[in-house]
């Protein structure tokens, strides 16, 4: 039964005499007068089935008329190409139009990476070397060579440290031959990647073969392609594609070099090394045929460790030059990689061909130092990018910086893991370089970079002043506030002083 | 175009999403077949030598999987519905088997249990 109130206000309905109701047509076309209860609305509930077109509202219809939305042209953004995002992101700038160019700036030279007289002072990258430095991927997409004229490093006291050593080894006659194997550590920004890069500057200066392994996590994150090496060595593991990589980074940026030295020992794995070939073209060959690329890596490296020649190839030896080989990330290598073997095991970093040769380096050799030409073995360590656990690291590196201050392993001061941690015995293993039997060779040292010296300090905000990026008058005592910011003088932490911008209040 | 068990694969794709298209293969056993055969996992499906291929091939054809592995469910189902076991009655009546509520949120029963279940 209908109420005889309203169900919206409560109300009374209002009672209409049926002798004074219009006529059923007229009734439709009027709409509920006050009340929106179903009552009224029953009342002028219209027959059903009325015309299609007519005003006549189905039970429950809304009695608004339907506004049509005109539909928005949304432009459809297409997605960038294929690896466009990734270059962007790797894009490494090495030059600001914006930035004052420096008056009497010098370039890193053979005769400026040893001058003490320079220390302090930012040098600049020759242009012609860029590519090469390029090539091996010196430079990392965050450091800030960006905002400057042009790439320039500080030489500081281990820069030139590092400058004698090359200088030595190519010149003296008695320092022929000299390795120093170092393993850079140090804090977070305190220029381990760019002390990498001004030795690669100096491996190019002085001639010398560079070979370059800019991320080692590369190796192991299972992001390349992976094989057994051979059926008699089913547990160790090649990685064609990274060799490959390497071979046409090393060609790139070694093309004088190379291109001067010739095939003169018997490689008989390689049949496209022909006796008078070329190292570069030998090179080349590994870099565009990756299932081979092993095999020529090793025919490389045979060649360029090479103290004389072969029988029967006399005419095509000429000396060989010292090697650089510097590794960015050496953390990832002292670890479990995340290649999987065909049991569902992970593989150990160490046996990855490819790693195990540049560690089996950190060790002496045995009938003669592990790069009888000599060289440098530069490992970096990072802070920032390290796997999960690099405990045995942390003691592996302890250890080596006791024995080559001449802590004997047995006494109580050797360090030592902590009881019932969990390490890695393998990782203690290749970090453990005894004293080597040939005079040349250098122990295993593991470097930590510091902060630089104020006088340092002094001369890379200079630098910055000239470049028109700070705008301060530097002195002494401002920069040796600044030093102090920068947590005694770590140069990333200068650089971020440096560059900050300032706002005349 | 890369043929894997007869199906055809853009080159673009990961061999480990092309290998789960498959009924019956899911991240852990397509983790294992990539390591049997020594693939990396972000290998795309070009990057993949023939014998590789053919090595996939004659493994997953070796597996249950994709028909066979669906007929052996809806056996399943329906030898536990012969023999009337309280599963086989429950999947029959559309009902929740592994004894859920039923008051609320059986929509997933209602749509899926069946004794000639939709896979």
């Amino acid at each position: 039964m209908v109420s005889p109130f309203c169900w919206g206000c409560l109300t009374p309905l209002r009672q209409t005499s049926r002798t004074i109701l219009p006529s059923p047509s007229t009734a439709v076309s009027r709409g509920p007068a006050f009340h929106t209860s179903a009552a009224l609305q029953f009342m002028g509930r219209p027959s059903q089935g009325g015309k299609k077109g007519s005003t006549v509202l189905k039970f429950r219809q809304p009695a608004v008329a339907a506004m049509k939305k005109k539909k928005k042209f949304v432009e459809k953004a297409r997605p960038p190409p294929v690896g466009e995002r990734k270059a962007i992101r790797k894009r490494i700038v090495l030059s600001n139009p914006n930035a004052l160019e420096v008056e009497g700036l010098q370039e890193l030279s053979e005769e400026t990476m040893v001058d003490s007289r320079l220390r302090g002072t930012a040098l600049a990258l020759p242009v012609p070397m860029l590519d090469q430095l390029r090539a091996v991927q010196a430079f990392k997409p965050k450091q800030g060579w960006s905002i400057f004229r042009r790439p320039c490093t500080v030489l500081r006291r281990e820069t030139l440290e590092l400058g004698r050593f090359f200088d030595n080894v190519t010149g003296d006659v008695e320092r022929r031959g000299a390795v120093i194997k170092k393993i850079v550590g140090g804090a977070r920004k305190s220029g381990k990647s760019v002390h990498l890069l001004q030795a690669m500057a100096m491996g190019f200066i002085k001639k010398w073969v560079v070979f370059t392994i800019p991320e080692a996590q590369e190796l192991v994150s299972a992001t390349s392609s992976y094989a057994p090496l051979s059926e008699e060595n089913p547990n160790l593991y090649v990685q064609n594609e990274a060799t490959a990589a390497l071979l046409s980074r090393t060609v790139a940026a070694n093309k004088d070099v190379l291109s001067g030295l010739r095939v003169s020992q018997n490689h008989p794995t390689v049949p496209a090394a022909k006796p008078g070939m070329t190292l570069e073209d030998l090179a080349k060959t590994g870099a565009q045929d990756q299932a081979s690329a092993w095999a020529v890596f090793q025919a490389l490296w045979k060649e360029l460790t090479a103290t004389g020649p072969a029988p029967g190839l006399e005419k095509h030896y000429t000396p060989r030059p010292p090697i650089l080989v510097t590794v960015d990330g050496l953390g990832h290598w002292m670890t479990e990689s995340q290649y999987r073997n065909a049991q569902f095991k992970l593989i150990h970093a160490h046996d990855l061909v490819f790693v195990r040769h540049f560690l089996s380096l950190l060790k002496p050799g045995q009938d003669q130092p592990s790069l009888p030409n000599g060289g440098a073995l530069l490992y970096a360590t990072s802070t920032t990018n390290n796997p999960p656990y690099v405990y045995t690291l942390d003691v592996a590196l302890k250890q080596v910086a006791a024995r080559d201050a001449g802590v004997e392993p047995s006494s109580p001061q050797f360090p030592q893991p902590e009881p019932y941690s969990k390490t890695d015995p393998r990782v203690f293993e290749v970090l453990e370089s005894p004293k080597s039997k040939h005079a040349q060779e250098g122990r295993l040292q593991h470097q930590i970079l510091g902060g630089v010296t104020h006088d340092e300090a002094r001369g890379f905000m200079e630098y910055f002043a000239r470049s028109g990026l700070l705008q301060e008058t530097i002195s002494d005592g401002w920069v040796s506030e600044k030093w102090t910011l920068a947590g005694g003088g770590v140069i990333g932490e200068l650089e971020r002083i440096g560059k900050r911008l300032r706002v005349a209040a | 175009m890369v043929y894997i068990l007869g199906l055809n694969f853009t080159e673009s794709i990961l061999v480990k999403k092309a290998l789960q298209s498959f009924f019956g293969i899911g991240t852990d056993t397509s983790a294992r077949l990539l390591a049997r055969y020594h693939i990396h996992p972000t290998c795309k499906v070009g990057e993949l030598a023939n014998k590789q291929v053919l090595d996939l091939t004659a493994a997953l054809s070796d597996m249950k999987i994709e028909n066979d592995l669906r007929r052996q469910v809806l056996d399943d189902i329906k030898r536990l519905r012969e023999t009337g076991t309280t599963r086989g009655r429950r999947h029959a009546l559309g009902l929740p088997v592994r004894g859920q509520r039923t008051r609320t949120q059986i929509k997933t029963a209602i749509k899926l249990n069946r004794v000639d279940r939709r896979l």
